[in-house]
């Protein structure tokens, strides 16, 4: 299993398509931090959970993107193909998605953690700020439920025909588009902007509404549910015959 | 050629894709989001609401679609093996550019099907306003032009990377960043234009000129980098750079891309339409310029010609000097940094000038050497595109310039005398200006133009006397209606297309109660024994500006959305409430304006007044709810902002940065802190009736001249007050 893991994180991550979308990302991540962040949100300073949690669900469809992609290495119709020889391997299939999802998941998390690397950079070269205990909560509720499901739904999707993936991928134009309810406000960044504000008081400390929080625990159940628990891939030969 | 041949089958095969239909069928439906969903242009107009929104929406939804579907088409040999067929064919390059070309024409029929399709809707939905040109542009401008640039950009990313992947997320990404964070940046935005209002009643040439250059200058830049990208398609199994070097070995090939690459670069930084004025607002350096000591300007003329079918200005004005100093001078002109000055000529004879680099507030400085001879007949020839102040870029068209419309105002009408004193404390002007015979022409001020000639070529030469260094002219096919109000008699300038709407809202009635009751409270205008208020409508600006005998009514105040919707936030007429206030506080009574920052402007009692008038209008719940409410929050937003709180934080910004959150902070102090500031006085003093009696007082105060500015001081003293009392914190 490790060995599999291994190389699929090989496959994932040593290539252009890496290099690349990580470029991107940054640049993207970038744009967001001087333009938008500085600014702060609702009142707070920039390096404030909420300014935090604005630019992560600014940066949450491009990765949401960027896991969809990693999906297609496994979901495309080259790696079908391949498929009759990986199915021969010595590991149960169950065993071996599961390899593979956690070879994704790695993969969005090594993104994930470079969007937050590049915010501890602008943060430190902006206001030498340096505290970042109080972010990694907002960090965690605001990225891992939504990549979880999108690795989890995508994966299933990608199961069920390969170009579900890649319409998949056109889910965060719809929700930055459309008025969320409030209990998905993390996913546009309106929960961010509007929360805080009523609070009514200055500066406060990170914290989330019930509502919220189960939308965010659903997501990130939903996610691991659908990346555990998967039904049985029906064998080659039988399909055959 | 090989491409010529291969476009029509390479679109008659895209044509045969249901996807192809698909993506053209969302096109059509795109706009529809423009209505619900995205809607960039925040002025009320019929034209912005169902106009501009749509074909913006329309662009940005539909420029995604084609881009997607390019990456698809790009991607498709690719993904099903057949690239290494189809190369021992043809050249991938060629293909590419056919491709290119047929997803191009695909583009431009899904822009004509969705033209068609929403023609009838945009003219029940924008009604008697609907302009058959301004549709025609806005939805070739804002949408057409949005489908080759999206195009181009998805194939160049194709091509450099050779993965569907990679493309998908490049494309994404530079998408993302146009619809968010580059949104407010005109050069930078090219999926949707940065495009606030189109205006119902006159043309829209100049904001239709932004969009377009801004679209010109990506559609160079993106075939440029198209064009290099095609080099990088591989060929004969070599990767990225091995199929760039034999590729490059038709040297035509690269060249065409850098030529490309370089006009774009050269068109972008040299762009005609935005100057580089300063962008800190709290620096006024020209108006600080010391005055030439023994040299006076007894005058001044100019002949304007502008060209209302490319929106240029040709011009010369001259000025006549005494210089008693018995030597040479440099006398300076502010002047609308788009115009190139060809000429100047001291009594007959050339003499060295210059333009300065700098600007501030819309103006260049021009320099020029006055000999040393008593007297002077300086004579400045200029011409050229008036450019717009870039801290206001994002809401350009201002300085429209067609046969419909024109606004010239002070440096872009004439040079603006900055450092010589006028002999006798007066300059008189002598104005002619030439223009379309069906346009009427209103100096925004005291002085009426009179048609001195009417010429051969269909034009009209206006002729008018004006008082002061600068002034504004304002010209188009419009309606004059008088009133007589508060005392005085009010010319109200309105255009022929808005005749309905403005009798409809009976816009006369309510500048009748504005002007009484500011009469009636406040006190006459002393203007008003021999003179008229000029009341001139404009073009949507976003706000307006008076002068002595004159104020603005933008075109926003009075909308047949405004006549639909009583309850929307903004009263209807609001703009032309304040700016008509503006003849007592501000015109009627002068504040010292020498401090940019500081809270005490002639805005706080011109706010409070509007205020006043709202309630009066509108009932108490109206002016709670808009105007004081909205103070409030903005006065809480700016004292629970964190660089508020933390200057020190500010501090560690760099200056850009530090500059564009400072000025961002400016006008709450003095549009909503003032304001309930001199509403929290009411209350003390003793009630409404209190503080008209306190104001009536202040404006018929006898005048210091030594001190003739009405201060915050004056205020406090009036109320009895001091200003601990009026903290808000």
């Amino acid at each position: 299993m490790r060995k599999i893991f291994h190389y699929e994180c090989c496959r994932l991550l040593r290539n252009k398509f890496f290099i690349g979308l990580l470029l991107v990302l940054l640049f993207f991540g970038w744009q967001v931090l001087s333009r938008r962040t500085i600014l702060g949100v609702s009142h707070t300073a920039p390096f404030s959970p909420w300014s935090f949690g604005d630019y992560l669900s600014r940066m949450i469809p491009l990765l949401w993107i960027g896991a969809m992609l990693f999906l297609t290495f496994f979901t495309s119709a080259a790696a079908r193909r391949a498929a009759v020889l990986t199915d021969a391997a010595p590991a149960h299939p169950r065993c071996y998605a599961m390899a593979r999802c956690a070879a994704a998941l790695t993969g969005t998390t090594l993104l994930a953690l470079c969007c937050l690397a590049e915010a501890a950079a602008f943060y430190w070269s902006y206001f030498r700020w340096l505290d970042w205990g109080e972010l990694l909560l907002p960090a965690l509720v605001t990225l891992a439920p939504p990549l979880v499901f999108a690795l989890g739904s995508g994966w299933l999707a990608g199961q069920i025909r390969p170009w579900l993936v890649y319409l998949w991928m056109a889910l965060p134009l719809a929700w930055t588009a459309l008025p969320l309810p409030k209990p998905f406000g993390i996913w546009n960044g309106h929960f961010f902007t509007e929360y805080p504000l009523t609070l009514q008081i200055l500066d406060p400390a990170f914290t989330m509404p019930i509502p919220v929080l189960l939308t965010q625990c659903t997501f990130l159940s939903a996610g691991l549910t659908l990346l555990t628990c998967r039904p049985e891939k029906r064998e080659h030969g039988k399909k055959r015959k | 050629m090989i491409t010529a041949r291969l476009f029509p089958l390479e679109l008659h095969r895209l044509l045969q894709s249901r996807l192809t239909w698909l993506v053209i069928a969302l096109s059509v439906l795109s706009p529809l989001a423009g209505l619900v969903l995205y809607k960039p242009a925040s002025a009320g107009t019929m034209l912005s609401v169902y106009l501009a929104n749509p074909a913006i929406a329309g662009g940005a939804v539909s420029g995604i679609l084609f881009g997607a579907l390019t990456i698809y088409e790009r991607s498709r040999s690719l993904q099903r093996r057949t690239a290494v067929l189809v190369s021992a064919v043809l050249s991938p390059l060629d293909l590419a550019l056919a491709q290119m070309l047929a997803l191009t024409a695909a583009a431009f029929l899904a822009l004509g099907l969705t033209m068609a399709a929403w023609l009838p809707v945009s003219i029940k939905l924008i009604g008697s306003v609907f302009d058959s040109f301004d549709y025609v542009l806005a939805y070739l401008i804002f949408m057409g032009l949005a489908l080759p640039l999206a195009i181009l950009a998805a194939g160049a990313v194709c091509q450099f990377t050779g993965r569907a992947d990679l493309s998908l997320v490049c494309f994404s990404a530079f998408a993302g960043l146009s619809l968010t964070v580059w949104a407010d940046n005109w050069q930078l935005c090219w999926l949707n234009p940065c495009v606030w209002a189109l205006s119902d009643d006159f043309s829209n040439l100049r904001i239709f000129r932004s969009a377009a250059y801004m679209r010109f200058t990506w559609l160079t830049a993106l075939t440029g980098i198209w064009a290099f990208s095609r080099l990088c398609i591989r060929q004969y199994g070599k990767g990225i750079l091995g199929s760039l070097a034999r590729n490059m070995r038709r040297v035509y090939r690269p060249a065409a891309a850098a030529l490309l690459l370089a006009l774009s670069v050269t068109v972008g930084i040299a762009q005609p339409l935005v100057d580089h004025s300063n962008p800190d607002e709290t620096i006024a350096s020209f108006l600080e310029l010391p005055y030439l000591e023994n040299v006076l300007c007894s005058g001044r003329s100019a002949q304007v010609f502008p060209n209302t079918a490319l929106g240029t200005v040709s011009g010369r004005a001259s000025f006549q000097f005494e210089n008693t100093s018995g030597q040479q001078q440099t006398a300076a002109f502010g002047i609308n940094p788009g115009y190139t000055v060809s000429s100047v000529q001291a009594n007959g004879v050339g003499v060295p000038f210059s333009v300065s680099s700098y600007q501030e507030f819309n103006e260049a400085m021009l320099k020029v050497f006055l000999p040393a001879e008593n007297e002077i007949e300086l004579t400045v020839e200029y011409s050229g595109f008036p450019q717009e102040d870039r801290n206001s870029s994002s809401m350009q068209g201002r300085t429209e310039i067609s046969s419909e419309y024109l606004c010239l105002e002070n440096a872009a009408l004439s040079p603006r005398l900055m450092n010589v004193l006028p002999d006798g404390g007066m300059l008189p002007a002598a104005i002619e200006i030439t223009l379309p015979a069906s346009m009427t022409v209103i100096p925004f001020g005291t002085g009426e133009a009179t048609a001195a000639a009417h010429n051969n070529d269909g034009t009209t030469t206006w002729r008018y006397q004006d008082n002061g260094a600068g002034g504004i002219l304002y010209a188009g096919d419009y309606i004059r209606q008088d009133i007589e109000a508060g005392g005085i008699s009010v010319e109200f300038y309105y255009g022929r297309r808005h005749q309905a709407v403005m009798e409809a809202a009976d816009a006369a009635g309510a500048v009748k109660a504005v002007a009484d009751y500011c009469t009636e409270h406040y006190g006459a205008l002393t203007f008003a024994a021999g003179g008229s208020l000029k009341l001139i409508q404009s073009r949507v600006s976003g706000g307006g500006y008076a002068t002595g005998g004159a104020s603005l009514l933008d075109e926003a105040d009075f909308t047949a959305t405004n006549l639909n919707n009583q309850s929307k936030g903004a009263v209807p007429g609001e703009v032309m409430i304040h700016e008509l206030v503006h003849q007592w506080w501000g015109l009627g009574n002068m504040f010292d304006s020498s401090d940019e920052t500081d809270a005490w402007s002639a805005e706080g009692l011109t706010v409070y007044t509007t205020y006043r008038i709202v309630k009066e209008l509108y009932g108490e719940d109206y002016a709670r709810q808009y105007y004081v409410d909205q103070w409030q929050q903005a006065v809480d937003d700016y004292y629970l902002n964190f660089y508020i709180r933390n200057p020190e934080d500010l501090e560690m910004l760099p200056a850009d940065k530090r500059l564009e959150i400072t000025e961002s902070l400016t006008y709450v102090r003095q549009y909503c802190e003032m304001p309930l500031k001199i509403l929290k006085a009411e209350g003390l003093v003793g009630g409404e009736t209190a503080m008209d009696r306190i104001l009536r007082e202040l404006f018929n105060r006898e005048l210091d001249p030594a001190a003739p500015y009405l201060t915050y001081q004056n205020f406090l003293d009036a109320c009895g007050l001091r200003e601990e009392d009026l903290n808000l914190a």
